[in-house]
C-alpha cells in the first residue's frame, strides 16, 4: 500500500509574527497580540519571542501578562490583516495541491500525494514552501511530514527551524511516542486527566494501551485517540472546493460592562440573534435548536438549550427563544458573557408548515423585517437601521457581531465522521 | 548598507491590457517627480523595512531602489527617513 504524503504547515505565533512583518521595530520589544481591555475582551491572542521568555501565556488576561512584565506592549488584533496575509501564505500551498484544509488562520493541512509525480522529494519541496512563504510573505513557518494528518502536526509542532520534521513509519516509535499525551490532537485538559489516571503519560504507552478499555471509559474519543496514538488516523485532507455545511451558527461576547438582569441582557440577546439570523440567511440554512449559553463573573460557562417547533431563520424567533432560556439564569452572580447559537441545520425551503397554534402573519411580518434590516445595512452600514431597544444602552450594543466576531477556529472533523 | 525607511509615495503608473502595472513616476511627499528609468526585476517579496507585496527593483536617477507594491498602494525601501 502507498501511503499518502501530507503536510501541516504552522504559521508560527501567527498573529504577533504578522504585527512583527508589518512592522519589524516591534520585534526589538516584548510584544503581545491581545483583546481591547476596555471592551474587556482582554486575553492575550498570540506573543512574540521576547514576550515569551518574560513569560507571557497565550491566553492568560492583559491584566495577568502586565503583571510579569510591566513593560510588555499589548496591542489589538488587526484581524483583517491576519485574513489578508494568511489568504496569500495559502495561495502558495495550493500551488503545489487542490487539497489544501484550513485549521484556523494559521494552520493547514496539505495533501501532496498526488503532485509528487509533479513536483518531487517531498521534503524538498515543503522546505522550498517554507523558503517561499519567509521571502514571498515575510513569515516564518514549521512543517511536519507523515502519512497521516494526526503525526504530520505533531511534527510541525516540534517547531524545526528552517526545515520540515518527517515522521515516518520507520521512526514514529522513536520519535512521537515519547511525546507527553497532551502533545496529540484532542487530547485537552479532561481527556489528559483520565489518562493520567490510568497512568498514560505518554503517546506511546496511549498506542499500547488496550483499546478495549480506552472505548469502555471514554467512548469512542477513547477510540479515536487510540487510533491517533497509532498513526491510524485516515481522515482525508479536504479539497479546494469543497465547502462543509456548518452544524450550527453561533455569536458570543463578553459584555462591556456586566449585566445583572433579564432586561439588562435584552438588547444584547437582539444584537446577537441579528447576527446569527442574518448569517443563517446568508448561507440559506434554518436551525431548529436554540443554545443560549452565559458565563458569570466567576467565569463558569453555563448553557441550555431547547428544540422549536418549526425551523427558523428569523431574528424574532430565535430571540424569543433565546430570552426564555435566559430566563433561567437566577442572576446570583452577574453576567459577564453571553451567546446565542442556533444547530440542526436543514437547508431553507422559503415556506413552512401553517399550524392552528400560532399566529402565521406575525412570523411573516418578522422576516420581512429581517429582510429589509439585512438590506438596508448591505447598503448603508451595519448601524443605519437598528432596534429601538439597543439605543437604551448604546456602548453595549454598539458592536458589530457579524462582521467583527466570527473569526473561529474550526472542528477537525467538519462535520465528518471518523473512520477507524 | 545605510539603514532602510519605509515611505508609502504616490507613483504614477500605467495599467496595461494586459493586466500589467508598470510605474513610471514616484511623486514625493514635497511634489518633486523622479523618473522611474528602467525596472530591473519584478518579484513577490516581503520588505525588510515591514509588509511586502510585489517588488520592483528600479533604476531612480542612476541609483538602485525596491519599490513595492503593497496590496493598493506604493512604498519605497528609501534612503531618507
Amino acid at each position: 500500500m502507498n501511503d499518502r504524503i501530507i503536510f501541516h504547515i504552522d504559521i508560527n505565533h501567527c498573529y504577533a509574527q504578522i504585527e512583527e512583518m508589518l512592522h519589524p521595530e516591534l520585534r526589538n520589544v516584548p510584544m503581545a497580540v491581545g483583546g481591547h481591555e476596555e471592551k474587556r475582551q482582554g486575553i492575550i491572542l498570540a506573543k512574540n519571542d521576547l514576550a515569551k521568555a518574560a513569560g507571557v501565556l497565550t491566553g492568560e488576561s492583559l491584566r495577568e501578562a502586565r503583571e510579569k512584565d510591566p513593560d510588555l506592549l499589548i496591542i489589538p488584533p488587526h484581524y483583517e490583516d491576519y485574513m489578508y496575509y494568511t489568504g496569500k501564505v495559502k495561495e502558495i500551498y495550493r500551488e503545489y495541491s487542490d487539497q489544501v484544509e484550513s485549521f484556523g488562520l494559521d494552520e493547514a493541512w496539505i495533501d501532496y500525494t498526488a503532485s509528487r509525480n509533479l513536483f518531487g522529494d517531498p521534503e524538498e519541496v515543503c522546505s522550498r514552501i517554507m523558503e517561499r512563504v519567509n521571502e514571498e510573505i515575510g513569515l516564518k513557518v514549521s512543517a511536519g511530514i507523515s502519512w497521516n494528518k494526526v503525526f504530520a502536526k505533531l511534527g510541525s509542532d516540534q517547531k524545526k527551524q528552517g526545515s520540515p520534521f518527517s515522521i515516518t513509519r520507520e521512526n514514529y516509535k522513536q520519535t512521537v511516542w515519547p511525546l507527553p499525551v497532551e502533545s496529540l490532537l484532542y487530547v485537552g485538559t479532561a481527556t489528559s486527566i483520565k489518562l493520567r489516571s490510568r497512568a498514560i503519560r505518554t503517546i506511546g504507552e496511549l498506542a499500547g494501551y488496550s483499546e478495549y478499555h480506552l472505548r469502555n471509559a471514554m467512548g469512542m474519543a477513547g477510540t479515536m485517540i487510540h487510533a491517533f496514538a497509532n498513526g491510524e488516523d485516515t481522515s482525508p485532507v479536504s479539497d479546494v472546493l469543497r465547502v462543509t455545511k456548518p452544524k450550527s451558527i453561533g455569536n458570543s461576547i463578553t459584555m462591556i460592562h456586566d449585566v445583572y438582569s433579564l432586561e439588562e441582557l435584552k438588547p444584547v440577546c437582539y444584537v446577537l440573534c441579528e447576527a446569527v439570523a442574518s448569517r443563517m440567511r446568508e448561507q440559506g440554512l434554518e436551525g431548529s435548536t436554540v443554545y443560549v449559553s452565559m458565563r458569570s463573573t466567576s467565569l463558569d460557562w453555563t448553557g441550555w438549550e431547547r428544540k422549536m417547533e418549526q425551523k427558523t431563520d428569523v431574528s424574532e424567533e430565535i430571540f424569543n427563544a433565546a430570552m426564555s432560556l435566559a430566563s433561567q439564569y437566577n442572576f446570583s452572580l452577574p453576567l459577564r458573557a453571553f451567546g446565542v447559537s442556533v444547530s440542526q441545520m436543514h437547508p431553507s425551503k422559503g415556506a413552512r408548515q401553517l399550524s392552528l397554534f400560532w399566529d402565521s402573519r406575525r412570523y411573516e411580518r418578522a422576516r420581512r423585517t429581517d429582510l429589509a434590516m439585512d438590506e438596508i445595512r448591505s447598503r448603508y452600514g451595519f448601524y443605519a437601521v437598528r432596534r429601538a431597544c439597543t439605543l437604551l444602552d448604546r456602548p453595549m450594543t454598539e458592536i458589530n457581531v457579524k462582521e467583527d466576531h466570527t473569526v473561529h477556529p474550526v472542528g477537525y472533523f467538519q462535520g465528518r465522521k471518523m473512520i477507524v | 548598507m545605510s539603514e532602510l525607511y519605509k515611505r508609502y509615495v504616490d507613483v504614477i503608473v500605467r495599467m496595461q491590457k494586459d493586466r500589467k502595472l508598470v510605474p513610471l513616476k514616484l511623486v514625493w511627499d514635497n511634489g518633486t517627480e523622479y523618473e522611474i528609468d528602467k525596472i530591473l526585476s519584478i518579484d513577490k517579496r516581503a520588505s525588510e523595512v515591514g509588509g511586502g507585496g510585489i517588488r520592483y527593483a528600479v533604476m531612480i536617477c542612476g541609483r538602485r531602489r525596491n519599490l513595492f507594491y503593497e496590496r493598493d498602494r506604493w512604498f519605497i525601501e528609501s534612503v531618507q527617513p
